[in-house]
């Protein structure tokens, strides 16, 4: 298997397949991630061939000091946040259950997704930070650049979404233990 | 790894997603297309010391020729003053032909007619000095 570096570099030079090659193991983490950041599944396959076609577009200016993941998950956000720009409110009230492209690729499941919750409780931005660092894996740095913030600020609003995110769940289970208790 | 992080990976993990064929269809087409588009090689430049001179003795002999033609074309502004009338002007020279009043009319019919004359010798005059344009 080519390193992602020469795959890169034949991209630069104007390889499809190459490009292809680079971003096939990318795809489906972009996907999950644009299916919470957008209102429909479809909104989010659109936005996910957005950002491969940028990034391929624009891929002479990918500066190898950045991860190329870091990269490409700032194209996404920007195509996300650009399929979204009509909407004024913020994703955890725009959608319903029914509709809901996350609620939909979770149904399988038996209990309630944390994601759900974070999405409820956290700020877009703050949603993406998290995002980013527990089901990416990105560090403090990458997140920062992608988000464009400090490392400071990445770092305050990690912990306190954590925080916040505790509480959620901690307020969540206190309501199930008096409901089932009366 | 505490038990939130862990529990926000698995979760994250859970949402089903896959890219379907159609969708990968349509990325593959519009990469394609990009790259039918963007993707014709840069000409080479030629990069040598003559291409260079060239180039040069080329750039300045357009500009003299330009600077020719602009001068070339150029109103002299000496020539274009116009030269001052002369000072001297000839007048006609009248021959007066005194001719004695008979008066045959009474004397307020004699001067209209005198004054009639007088217009018609102002307006002949008039049309001879538009004809010499002065």
């Amino acid at each position: 298997m080519n390193s992602e570096m020469a795959l890169i570099a034949a991209a630069k030079r104007g390889s499809v397949l190459a490009f292809t090659e680079l971003v096939a193991r990318y795809r489906i983490g972009l996907l999950r991630f644009l299916v919470t950041r957008t209102a429909s599944f479809a909104d989010a396959e659109d936005a996910l061939q957005d950002t491969l076609i940028n990034a391929f577009r624009y891929i002479k200016s990918y500066d190898a000091r950045w991860r190329f993941s870091t990269w490409l998950y700032r194209i996404a956000i920007n195509n996300a946040a650009g399929i979204r720009v009509a909407d004024t409110e913020a994703l955890g009230d725009l959608c319903d259950e029914e509709s809901d492209p996350l609620e939909q690729c979770i149904a399988a499941s038996e209990r309630e997704n944390l994601w759900i919750s974070a999405r409820r409780v956290l700020s877009d931005e703050v949603y993406t930070a998290m995002w980013l660092r527990y089901a990416e894996d990105m560090s403090v740095n990458d997140i920062a650049a992608v988000l464009g913030r400090s490392v400071s600020w990445t770092k305050v609003n990690l912990l306190r979404a954590r925080q916040q995110l505790d509480a959620a769940i901690a307020g969540t289970k206190n309501a199930e233990v008096s409901k089932a208790y009366g | 790894m505490d038990k939130l992080a862990k529990q926000l990976r698995d979760d994250a993990q859970r949402i089903e997603v896959e890219v379907s064929p159609e969708l990968d269809a349509r990325i593959r087409a519009s990469l394609a297309g990009l790259r039918q588009e963007t993707g014709r090689p840069p000409r080479e430049r030629i990069k040598t010391a003559s291409y260079w001179w060239a180039s040069s003795l080329t750039g300045i002999a357009a500009t003299v020729a330009i600077i020719s033609v602009i001068n070339l074309n150029k109103v002299d502004p000496e020539s274009a003053i116009t030269e001052p009338a002369p000072q001297q002007f000839t007048m006609p020279q009248f021959t007066w032909k005194p001719k004695p009043a008979v008066l045959t009319e009474t004397l307020e019919q004699e001067l209209d007619a005198i004054q009639s004359d007088l217009k018609k010798a102002e307006q002949v005059i008039r049309d001879d000095f538009d004809k010499i344009g002065i």
